[in-house]
């Protein structure tokens, strides 16, 4: 079997090395001049690289953590000492707890409205959920309207979502919201470091782990293959580069296609006759996250009793994380831009950007020296990702593209982890879709009743 | 109400039986998310609304009970 799989993520990859194993022609199309997709490493020193895209994971990514240790990686802590840095109603308070300095009850209010609201999903199944239609249509802002009236709930509602799924309330749907809280293990195990789903970070970053993959696959891979037409006919089917220069062949011939790219992207391939469902809609939205890194010659921010852990209720870096190497040869604080705060930063210039990341970090963390670097990574801008974490369903979106996601059209399947329901968004999710699609099409007779069985596991 | 009000929140918040009026919140593997939960449980059935410090400070039932009393004697 001939296998065209397009992208070279960690959904392709994944996808690739199964066909591989198990005896496919398999050829990878990556647009981009490197592997990795939202998996991508940003140097900060000579030996620290930091993840600019995916970084944590914990212990529920099972699929993850047994691709790590066959490839002989390994993970490092996020555990953190000292006290958290808040920047609230414009003071700056330094506490203990992780939890912001708001009405304590109101936040207790929110999250036990979202777990009512979580609670009422179908997670093999998202809209077939009871009052699906009702979640579908009405945006997570407006159901926070409805359910927490509290001013500090409504402070803090934007700041969780943002963290949690790179996501603007007033842009998706509650089913939407309801479905990734699910999906990815529940809200407390979404939120939490250790315990969480942040309990690690891939020792020496993420993207080392696609790289792997990608020597396995060897000259399979090409790079700088944008991908932009797939037509099919009873016999084969033909993918279509992009014309390009550096490129020796446009044309790939194939028995099947996987599409491993997200919903924004597959949406902008032309497909030939086209495809009976949309991947995405002018609803689906781009993840709202930009990632800034700021180095410094050590975790100096240790020694004056802090953890680097930080919430602002205004942006740009709406909280911070420590993402020191564990040797503490560097200092590594991430800090994050999310949801609407990272649509108005990624309209700014670089150097915009740069100055009101570091006047934030001042304001923050007062004490520390300027830092030796500041990376900005702009998923927003990225053509090849159109976003990060993942790509966020809009009101409509669960109804209208939930039945046919892994569906295959014809001779073209579907991989990426927007098409799983398990871990959706995230690296876990990622690779459980190629799996999927592998299953599918090496057991090839009845690839809708494969998917089937596959999203009720 | 009484102390058991609050055995039984924290069972239902961290899913587990094994609370009793002594239990520490945070060594049954709670955490500030989960504390919000208790707190906000207080507030409906007991009409006192403590905050996280209250909680931080006295993270067991009895605890939690004896300042509920303090405040709404």
């Amino acid at each position: 079997m001939r296998v065209v799989v397009v992208g070279a993520g960690l959904a392709g990859l994944t996808t690739a090395v199964d066909l591989v194993a198990e005896g496919a022609e398999v050829t990878v199309l990556e647009a981009r001049d490197r592997v990795g997709g939202r998996m991508h490493g940003i140097p900060m020193s000579a030996s620290v690289v930091a993840d600019g895209g995916a970084a944590y994971l914990g212990v529920q990514h099972t699929e993850l953590l047994a691709l790590l240790r066959e490839h002989g990686l390994g993970v490092a802590s996020t555990a953190m000492a000292g006290d958290s840095t808040f920047l609230v109603s414009d003071r700056r308070t330094t506490t203990a707890s992780r939890v912001p300095p708001l009405d304590a009850v109101a936040l207790g209010d929110l999250f036990d409205r979202l777990e009512d609201v979580v609670a009422q999903v179908r997670p093999d199944a998202p809209w077939e959920s009871p009052q699906a239609e009702r979640l579908d249509r009405l945006t997570a802002a407006q159901w926070l309207a409805d359910e927490v009236k509290h001013p500090d709930a409504q402070t803090f509602f934007p700041l969780f979502i943002g963290e949690l799924m790179a996501a603007d309330p007033a842009a998706i749907s509650v089913l939407h919201m309801a479905f990734y809280l699910h999906s990815g293990g529940g809200i407390r195990y979404l939120n939490a470091f250790e315990g969480g789903a942040q309990q690690w970070r891939i020792d020496g970053g993420a993207h080392l782990l696609c790289e792997a993959l990608a020597e396995r696959l060897g000259d399979r891979v090409r790079l700088r293959h944008p991908v932009c037409a797939i037509d099919q006919d009873a016999d084969e089917v033909v993918v279509q580069c992009v014309p390009n220069v550096q490129t020796a062949r446009s044309e790939y011939r194939a028995d099947r296609v996987v599409v491993a790219v997200p919903p924004l992207l597959a949406q902008g391939i032309e497909f030939r006759p086209a495809l009976r469902a949309p991947r995405a809609t002018a609803a689906t939205g781009r993840g709202c996250a930009v990632k800034v890194h700021l180095a410094y010659p050590a975790p100096i921010w240790r020694e004056q009793g802090l953890s680097g852990w930080s919430v602002s209720a205004h942006g740009p870096l709406l909280s911070t994380v420590d993402d020191s190497p564990p040797d503490q040869s560097a200092g590594v604080l991430t800090g994050f831009v999310t949801g609407a705060a990272a649509s108005a930063f990624s309209a700014l210039s670089s150097d915009e950007q740069r100055d009101a990341a570091l006047a934030h970090t001042r304001r923050l963390f007062p004490q520390l020296p300027p830092p030796t670097q500041c990376s900005v990574t702009d998923w927003l801008a990225e053509k090849y990702s159109r976003g990060c974490y993942a790509a966020l369903f809009g009101p409509g979106d669960w109804l209208r593209l939930g039945p046919t996601l892994t569906e295959p059209h014809g001779r073209v399947h579907w991989a990426g982890t927007e098409t799983s329901l398990e871990f959706f968004g995230l690296m876990e999710g990622a690779i459980r879709s190629g799996q999927r699609v592998a299953t599918e099409l090496i057991h090839g007779a009845e690839p809708a009743a494969a998917s089937r069985k596959v999203m009720a596991r | 109400m009484s102390p058991d009000h609050i055995v039984h929140i924290f069972r239902r918040v961290l899913n587990t039986p094994e609370v009793n009026a002594s239990s520490d919140f945070f060594e049954l593997g709670g955490d500030s998310l989960l504390a919000t939960r208790v707190l906000s449980a207080i507030a409906r059935d007991f009409g006192t609304e403590l905050s996280y410090d209250d909680f931080v400070e006295n993270p067991s039932p009895e605890g939690l009970f004896a300042k509920v009393a303090v405040v709404v004697p």
